[in-house]
């Protein structure tokens, strides 16, 4: 191995060996390593990234100023109607609250947003301090949800409790309480729930429109540009097509058991994933053949308009190389497959929550010499893009620093993002991006390639 | 200035004890201040004539930061200062916490000052200490002498032998050390000797045995301590011995805790003496 890991996490990163290898069991689903400045959040925040998106909710953080303040607005999740969500309301706890409790506070937090704003539903974050004080959350949640007449929820998201994916149960948990509490009739016999798509600049408006052309009707998504309403009423379904894997997958399951709706994992970005995600809805509704016919159209119809355009941007992109460091796995498949598309190689690819299985089907993926990463660190990042000499890193906010600091072009992937990505057009606006961002000039400025072997270890491979 | 901790299981008689030993030293002429550690805010009543009326914590969550030394200090029987730190109720908040925050604030406002001319801090804590913010007045040279108030009882001795191995922990950094064992008497049998052993075994002594005597009672029903109340009686020249014991105390130690087969063998050879 050429670059120095910290020890305890050496299982937690492969290089791919040549073709024909089997894939190498990978260490993955652990809290991080002590000393590894490891690029995850904390539980809290993967509560409010998930639940985030819901426009006409009230979401109140319950803890110190900070944990509020530092989520505000995370997501670039948009809505059509109410901007509620993009409030970053706290009960800011201070030192004489933790001594004497949080709960009056909380409930006159509660009591007085919730005249003033008349949400649909409000949701509580429990943060570390909550936690630990002990402050019965769930008891005042019951207390207003009476006085107010709405769902009053606590999503027990206390930092410390484990890792993001923790928070995303926490999240799926809290989302459940409201589902199967509204009604279902008038819903079509041919009907989808979105899970973990959340409208990042307008995605979700964009698969909207193509299930709609096929004649799917959307009970709701989860979470993108929801509404509370949709929410409970999503029991009607009659599949869930899951995209964020990792956040939604619990929920997928809770909604199988308890409303027998099956569920599947797709993924909306590049042509290759779209179009599934689009064939598998239709082939779930075998009674109504012309839902494929249209889907077999659309198909067409979008990949024509868009592919004389990639070829453009591939012929000017062939052999450039990629890192991909994202949240979950399954957009690390999508983005490989979309690099490929546009002639790109993908050097390096890791994710922050992956589990062994989506681990296994990265190493069969990748090219020979492809380095494979769990819950990587800004050093490990930085050492393996010298390494590799990439062009471009795929990434989100905290990945972008490590990038620009390397003299290399950066591709937002993450929640943070101002274009649309996803869809047909998604896959327009990404290789758009991609070549903007590695064909620029500004990087033959960057002194990396010149003093590449003066940075590098003496063994590396150049 | 002296800086003394008293621990031991809850309901064992430790702010009795405590208000009864400063009536004792201030007695003697010596200036002495009483910190009470628990939220129930009641380590003062003795030696005030009544329930302290304002905490810390409630002067602070009321006036804000904004607090005067004058507004939470009481002066007591026999020029003692007394301050509570008060807390939230039961089942809320932190009251841990409350005692870090309770403390600082002291510190803040010049209470252990030069200019004060204390001889001596007493700070009294509840029962066991369950969390960090209980071990407070242990840690950073806060208090430097602990007693452990007990009794030949089980569950006193096994409490004692429990705070015994707190104070190993902060010792090792720290100036704290252990002063020795107060026995307040339970009259269970062969309590004397069974507390002198324990106190030999855990390497410190047991400075004073304390009879049990209903003269305390009838003090506590008065709202004062022993000493206010009876200068005369037996009970009040225990009080006046012990306070004495403590002043004059040279034996500060490391304790050395017990493992529990050990502790049970104790109470076998003491208890079943007959």
């Amino acid at each position: 191995m050429m670059i120095e890991l910290l020890p305890g996490r050496e299982k937690q990163v492969v290089h791919k060996g040549g073709q024909g290898v089997a894939a190498t069991e990978m260490a993955c689903g652990k809290a991080s390593t002590a000393g590894s400045v490891s690029q995850r959040a904390c539980v809290f925040c993967g509560s409010r990234v998930v639940l985030y998106p819901i426009a006409d909710a009230l979401h109140i953080v319950h803890g110190p100023v900070g944990c509020a303040a530092y989520t505000w607005d995370i997501r670039g999740a948009l809505s059509s109607g109410p901007q509620l969500h993009r409030h970053s309301f706290t009960t800011d706890l201070q030192e004489m609250d933790v001594i004497y409790g949080g709960e009056k506070k909380l409930e006159a937090a509660l009591t007085e947003l919730i005249a003033h704003h008349s949400p649909k539903a409000a949701f509580v974050y429990s943060t570390c301090i909550v936690g630990l004080i002990g402050d019965d959350v769930s008891a005042v949640c019951q207390r207003v949800s009476k006085k107010t007449g709405i769902p009053v929820l606590g999503v027990h998201s206390e930092g410390f409790k484990g890792t993001k994916k923790d928070g995303y149960k926490a999240a799926c948990d809290a989302l459940y309480k409201l589902i199967g509490t509204g009604d279902t009739s008038n819903i079509s016999p041919h009907s989808i729930n979105i899970l973990g798509e959340f409208n990042l600049a307008g995605e979700t408006w964009v698969l909207r429109d193509y299930y709609k052309r096929l004649g799917i009707e959307v009970v709701s998504c989860l979470t993108g540009d929801s509404r509370v309403e949709e929410i409970r009423r999503a029991h009607g379904a009659k599949l869930n097509l899951v995209q964020c894997s990792g956040s939604m997958t619990s929920l997928a399951k809770m909604m199988e058991r308890d409303f027998g709706i099956p569920f599947k994992r797709v993924s909306y970005f590049g042509i290759e994933d779209m179009s599934a995600a689009l064939y598998e809805a239709a082939k779930f509704f075998p009674d109504a053949p012309e839902i494929m016919a249209r889907a077999q159209n659309l198909v067409r119809e979008e990949v024509a308009a868009i592919y004389p355009e990639l070829l453009r941007y591939k012929q000017k992109l062939l052999g450039k190389k990629a890192a991909i460091y994202v949240g979950g796995s399954f957009k690390a498949f999508s983005l490989m497959r979309a690099l490929r598309l546009i002639g790109m190689e993908t050097a390096i690819v890791g994710s922050q929550t992956g589990d062994q299985d989506d681990y296994k089907q990265l190493q069969e993926m990748a090219d020979p010499g492809t380095i494979i990463v769990d819950d990587a660190n800004p050093l490990e990042l930085a050492k393996f893009c010298l390494e590799k000499d990439v062009d471009l890193f795929i990434g989100g906010v905290k990945e972008r620093p490590i990038a620009y600091k390397l003299g290399i072009g950066f591709c937002d992937h993450n929640h943070e993002r101002k274009e649309p990505l996803a869809g047909y057009i998604g896959m327009l606006n990404f290789a758009k991006e991609v070549y903007a961002s590695v064909a620029s000039p500004v990087w033959q400025f960057a002194p990396r390639r010149a003093k590449r072997a003066a940075v590098l270890p003496q063994n590396a491979v150049v | 200035m002296r800086k003394i901790a008293i621990y031991g299981k809850g309901g064992i008689g430790k702010s009795t004890t405590t208000q009864n030993t400063v009536a004792g030293l201030a007695e003697m002429g010596h200036k002495v201040m009483v910190v009470g550690c628990d939220p129930k805010a009641d380590s003062t009543r003795l030696l005030l004539g009544g329930l302290s009326q304002r905490s810390v914590l409630d002067t602070l969550r009321e006036e804000g930061e904004d607090v005067e030394l004058a507004d939470i200090r009481n002066g007591g029987f026999c020029n003692t200062l007394c301050v509570e730190s008060g807390g939230p109720e039961p089942g809320v908040g932190c009251a841990g916490r409350g005692i870090i925050t309770s403390i600082n604030m002291l510190e803040q406002l010049g209470a252990y000052d030069a200019s004060e001319n204390l001889n001596y801090v007493f700070y009294d804590v509840l029962g066991d200490v369950v969390c960090g913010g209980f071990a407070m007045p242990i840690r950073d040279g806060k208090a430097e002498e602990i007693y452990i108030v007990c009794s030949g009882e089980m569950m006193a001795m096994y409490a004692a032998n429990n705070i015994c191995k707190g104070i190993l922990k902060f010792a090792t950094n720290g100036k704290v050390r252990l002063g020795g064992l107060i026995c307040n008497s339970r009259k269970v049998d062969n309590e004397r000797q069974m507390i002198e052993q324990f106190a030999k075994l855990l390497g410190t002594q047991m400075i004073h045995f304390v009879p049990r005597d209903n003269d305390v009672q009838r003090a506590e029903i008065n709202r004062k301590t022993v000493i206010e109340w009876n200068p005369k009686c037996g009970q009040a020249d225990e009080y006046r011995a012990l306070a004495k014991a403590i002043d004059q105390n040279t034996n500060f130690v490391i304790p050395r805790p017990l493992p529990m087969p050990e502790l049970e063998k104790l109470l076998m050879e003491f208890g079943l003496y007959n």
